[in-house]
């Protein structure tokens, strides 16, 4: 289909939770350097794809492969953002220590977090816009804010390839905006991003390529030749959202 | 050594012994597992009495932890299982390992005579009964220097784990993108709070422990915004405890444990409501300093116009 390299890659990947199937032989491909979408309605799997890509979650079938590696291979090359429902936010940790923490990952057991990293940490901050929050208590902040920081420490990994679940999810629009300006820095730099997302209306604004899922893939590749309008309606299957969006673009 | 010294300081080491892993309890969010853990112990006790015969002996600590573990690894393996939510797998398992226990108690179990009431609020005062002697000088509880023991592997656990446990216990999820084997470190943690909950099991019993392995560290999570300042605020408060426990307990005649406990919980209400009025006064000040700068403004364009 296409000669890019794959950043990373799933081939046959079924989930099922409890006896309810999720994901069902899912076959996803990101290239190297994309800004990937993944949409589709809720419970389409699409958190769990990436999750059982890292092995947060145990596949029944099939595997992922990062840069044509197992993914215990190339963890540092591999960021990861969660979704802000999964963050303990009472946990004593201000800003800049949790900026600190995507530097854990390479310093290993022994080694403690010193100057330099302190210094990575905070300059990730900056470029996050929230370099004046640094020694707030994480719970303290707003849901912008808060994304901010995440993303701060995946910033902090410096990996090649990042994966974030839901990052614009009840955030402020100058949040949003230092996000979308962040990528497009990342991408730019020769980055490659999977972002799950649900709001279709602003996918294509950062994304140049565009899964839509729904248990399987529905479609995947290049955002405006895949993110069309019969495609869409086949993931959302006639659901109130996507038929408000498809009426509004006409 | 005197006897009261002994006392004293082996009820500042047993609230700080129980009172470190209880930090990071409580972030897990673990408190009950624990309260089951220290149910689940008590018929591992009574065997290992019954094998060893000596309460303070580390091969007892160590086997009957195990039977903590089970509480632990039980409720990991039910929960996974799908079969039951919440903390019902937990409710399943400790009481009937606490009931057998009881069962071996009231039966005098291989001639085992432990007293019910001591297995659960223990006896301080008894449990430092027995002396230590180097050179026919007296160094104070034997006990004493099992807890001391105890404390300084708790501490170098947290020590050397102490950033895997941080970002296990904050975002398992990234700590297992990272590579940390979260479950073998979980495991691990907990058969280290089973040991501890045995070996505290002397001086406060199986009802107790819990007392000192949470409040501290909950009362320090009120106030703390950095996990370094939770643990010394955890240290000091547990510290604190053990002293005012002590001195309630002799003026009034009464038992250690249940002073502290009973101090414990009080210190918490009271920090608790502290903590709460501050954030009020905060907030309202905000709001005052707010409106001043909204009725500024007002005047000022007033007074342009």
């Amino acid at each position: 289909m296409t000669s890019t390299p794959l950043a990373c890659e799933s081939q046959d990947l079924s989930v099922v939770y409890r006896d309810e199937p999720v994901l069902r032989h899912v076959n996803f491909r990101v290239p190297t350097g994309s800004v990937m979408g993944i949409v589709g309605p809720n419970g389409a799997g699409k958190s769990t794809l990436i999750k059982a890509m890292l092995g947060l979650v145990k596949p029944l079938t099939g595997h992922a492969t990062f840069f044509g590696q197992p993914f215990g291979d190339v963890r540092k090359r591999v960021g990861y953002m969660p979704q802000s429902a999964s963050v303990d936010w009472d946990f004593p940790t201000t800003v800049i220590d949790l900026a600190v923490m995507g530097t854990y990952g390479e310093l290993g057991w022994i080694r403690r977090p010193g100057k330099a990293e302190r210094a990575r940490a905070m300059a990730a901050l900056e470029m996050t816009g929230m370099q004046d929050f640094a020694s707030r208590q994480i719970g303290e902040l707003s849901g912008g804010q808060r994304q901010r920081a995440f993303l701060a420490r995946a910033l902090v990994q410096a990996p090649d390839l990042y994966f974030m679940d839901e990052p614009f999810q009840g955030i402020d629009a100058k949040s949003q905006q230092a996000m979308i300006e962040v990528l497009k820095d990342l991408s730019a730099q020769g980055k490659t991003i999977v972002i799950v997302h649900h709001h279709l209306a602003s996918v294509l604004d950062f994304c140049d390529h565009v899964t839509l899922l729904n248990k399987r893939i529905i479609a995947s590749g290049p955002g405006p030749e895949t993110f069309t309008k019969d495609n869409i309606r086949m993931a959302y299957e006639a659901s109130d959202g996507a038929e408000a969006f498809l009426a509004e673009a006409g | 050594m005197s006897y009261i010294l002994g006392v004293v300081l082996l009820a500042c080491t047993t609230a700080l012994t129980c009172a470190l892993p209880g930090v990071f309890v409580v972030l897990r969010k673990h408190s009950m597992i624990v309260d089951g853990i220290s149910h689940a112990v008590l018929p591992g006790i009574i065997i290992g009495f019954a094998i060893v015969g000596d309460l303070d002996s580390p091969v007892l600590i160590l086997g009957a932890a195990v039977t903590g573990l089970l509480v632990v690894l039980g409720n990991e393996w039910l929960t996974e299982t799908g079969l039951l939510a919440g903390d019902a797998p937990q409710g399943l398992i400790f009481p009937s390992l606490f009931a057998v226990g009881i069962l071996m108690v009231s039966m005098d179990f291989q001639h085992v005579h432990l007293d019910t009431h001591v297995a659960l609020v223990g006896d301080m005062n008894l449990a430092a009964v027995i002396p230590l002697t180097v050179g026919g000088v007296n160094i104070g509880p034997e006990y004493l220097y099992v807890m001391l023991g105890l404390l300084l592997l708790n501490a170098g656990f947290i020590a050397v784990f102490s950033r895997a446990l941080k970002i296990t216990t904050f975002a398992r999820q990234f700590a297992e993108i990272l590579g940390i084997r979260t479950r073998l470190l979980n495991t691990a943690f907990m058969f280290l709070v089973s040991v501890t909950v045995v070996a505290a099991f002397n001086a406060v019993g199986a009802i107790l422990v819990i007392s000192l392995l949470v409040v501290p560290a909950a009362t320090a999570q009120l106030i703390s915004t950095r996990l370094s300042v939770m643990f010394a605020l955890t240290a000091a408060i547990a510290i604190i405890g053990a002293l005012a426990g002590f001195w309630i307990a002799y003026v009034l005649d009464t038992g250690t444990s249940a002073a502290m406990a009973v101090f414990y919980g009080v210190l918490f209400v009271a920090v608790a409501v502290a903590e709460r009025t501050a954030t009020r006064l905060r907030r309202n000040r905000h709001q005052d300093v707010k409106s001043e700068e909204t009725s500024a403004t007002l005047v000022r364009s007033a007074s342009v116009r």
